[in-house]
C-alpha cells in the first residue's frame, strides 16, 4: 500500500515535466504518453534499485531519454533537416516580439535544432535543470552539454527572430 | 574577457536560477555590469529566455494522463500477482493432462502378465533359439537340474508326452519367476541342427493372468506354432510344436 502512495505521489510529482520534455522531443502527443507511460513502468520494476532517492528526477528523464532514443534507433523514420532550409520555413518573428511567440512556433523551431541539441536545449528551458543535471539525465560530460547548449540556444534564437548572430564555436563535441 | 566572448557564455545565463553560481557564468557576469551595452544586451537576453521558457511550460498535458499511468501500473501488478497462480494452475493442468494421456496412450504394467503375452515369450523363446541348460534324455537328471535351479519340476507329463524322446531342458524367466522347459524330438526329422521340436513350459500358475482353470486343453496358434495350454494343480502347462492341431493332441 505504501508504495502504491509513493508511486503515486510520484507520479504527481513529474508526469507533467516529463510529457513537456518528451513532448519537446517527439512533437506528438501519443508518442510522448508513452514514453512517459514507459518511463514510470520501468521505474516500478527497476526503481527500487535507486538508493539515492534524490536522484529519481533526474533517473525518470534519464530513463524516458533513452526510450526515445531506442524507440528513434528502431523507427529511424525522422528525416534530418537542414537548418539553413529549415529557417526559411519558420516564421520569422522580430526581437521585439518574441513575447509574442506561442508554444507552437517555439516547439517548431525547437524542432528544426539539430537532433544532439533538442534534448538538452529542451532541458534547459522546460525545467530550470542545472548544467550538471542535464549532462546526468542525457549521460553526456558537463563540458559537452554546456557546448551543446551554446550552440543550440544561438540557433533557436536564430531560428525565432531571424538574427543572424554569429554562430559560437563549437566547444567539447 | 572581450564583449563577444561574454555574450557567448552568457546565451546559458538564467537569471534568478542558480547559474551564476557556475564560475564561468560569474567570469562574464562581472563585465556585463561594468559595460552598459552588454549589460542590456543581457537583459533583453534575460526577457527573452524567459519568454521562451515559459512558451515551452504552456505545452498542455493531455487530461487523464496521470490516472491512466497510475491505474495501468495498478493492472499491472495485478497481472504480476496473478502471474506465479496461473503458472501454478498451468502445470497442474499440464501433469494432468500427461497424466491421462500416459493413461490411455501406455499399456499398464499389470496387462503384461496375460496368458497371450506369456504365450508369445515363450514360443518366441522356442523359435528363436535357446541355449539348453542341460542336454540329456533322462527325466530323473532333468527334474533334478530343474529342482535344483528353483524352477518348476514336480510337473506332471500327459501319459502320450512321457513317450516322446527327450533332448534336454532349460531355465526361463517369466515375472519374476522361473519357467521350466523340457524340449523334446517327435518321431519325424527337424530342421538340419535343430534337436528339438516339441516344446513344454511349465510355470506356476498364478503368476499368468487369465490362465485356463481346467484340465482341458486350449488350443492356439501363435507366431508358427501350435500351442496347447491347460492348468493342473498350481502349473500352467504350455506345449507346442510346428504342426496342426491334430498333431499336437497326439500328446495329450
Amino acid at each position: 500500500m505504501a508504495d502504491r502512495v509513493n508511486f503515486e505521489n510520484l507520479v504527481a510529482s513529474y508526469y507533467g515535466p516529463l510529457y513537456q520534455f518528451a513532448f519537446s522531443l517527439t512533437r506528438d502527443e501519443a508518442d510522448s504518453c508513452d514514453l512517459v507511460q514507459q518511463a514510470f513502468c520501468i521505474w516500478a520494476g527497476k526503481g527500487h534499485q535507486l538508493r539515492d532517492t534524490t536522484k529519481v528526477k533526474t533517473w525518470l528523464f534519464t530513463t524516458l531519454h533513452r526510450e526515445f532514443l531506442s524507440a528513434r534507433r528502431k523507427e529511424a523514420r525522422f528525416p534530418q533537416i537542414d537548418l539553413e532550409y529549415a529557417a526559411a520555413e519558420l516564421p520569422v518573428v522580430p526581437p521585439a516580439t518574441v513575447n509574442q511567440l506561442d508554444a507552437a512556433q517555439v516547439l517548431a523551431a525547437l524542432a528544426q535544432l539539430d537532433e544532439i541539441f533538442q534534448a538538452p536545449v529542451a532541458l534547459f528551458y522546460l525545467q530550470d535543470c542545472s548544467y550538471k543535471e542535464i549532462a546526468d539525465i542525457l549521460e553526456v560530460p558537463l563540458g559537452t552539454v554546456k557546448s551543446r547548449l551554446t550552440r543550440g540556444i544561438a540557433r533557436l534564437h536564430q531560428l525565432l527572430t531571424g538574427e543572424k548572430n554569429k554562430m559560437p564555436k563549437p566547444n567539447n563535441l | 574577457m572581450n564583449c563577444d566572448e561574454a555574450k557567448n557564455i552568457l546565451l546559458l545565463y538564467r537569471h534568478d536560477t542558480a547559474d551564476a553560481d557556475d564560475p564561468q557564468i560569474a567570469e562574464a557576469l562581472a563585465p556585463a555590469k561594468r559595460d552598459p551595452e552588454l549589460g542590456e544586451w543581457l537583459e533583453a537576453h534575460c526577457a527573452r529566455q524567459f519568454v521562451i521558457g515559459k512558451k515551452l511550460r504552456q505545452i498542455a498535458v493531455p487530461a487523464g494522463l496521470k490516472e491512466q499511468i497510475i491505474s495501468e501500473q495498478a493492472a499491472q501488478e495485478r497481472m504480476n500477482s496473478w502471474r506465479p497462480k496461473f503458472a501454478l494452475l498451468t502445470a497442474v493442468a499440464v501433469i494432468l493432462l500427461l497424466g491421462t494421456l500416459a493413461f490411455f496412450l501406455f499399456p499398464k504394467p499389470g496387462s503384461e502378465d496375460t496368458l497371450m503375452v506369456y504365450q508369445q515369450q515363450m514360443v518366441g523363446v522356442a523359435l528363436r533359439g535357446y541355449a539348453m541348460d542341460l542336454t540329456t534324455n533322462d527325466p530323473g537328471q532333468i527334474r533334478a537340474y530343474l529342482a535344483q535351479n528353483h524352477a518348476p519340476s514336480d510337473f506332471v507329463l500327459p501319459e502320450a508326452l512321457k513317450q516322446a524322446a527327450l533332448t534336454g531342458c532349460a531355465v526361463e524367466g517369466w515375472q519374476n519367476t522361473r519357467v521350466s522347459m523340457i524340449c523334446f524330438r517327435t518321431a519325424k526329422s527337424v530342421a538340419a541342427g535343430g534337436q528339438s521340436d516339441l516344446w513344454l513350459f511349465v510355470v506356476d500358475r498364478s503368476s499368468v493372468k487369465g490362465a485356463p482353470i481346467g484340465a482341458l486343453p486350449q488350443f492356439s496358434k501363435v507366431n508358427v506354432l501350435i500351442t496347447a495350454t491347460w492348468t493342473q494343480g498350481d502349473k500352467l502347462y504350455l506345449l507346442g510344436t510346428e504342426d496342426d492341431e491334430q498333431a499336437i493332441k497326439q500328446y495329450l
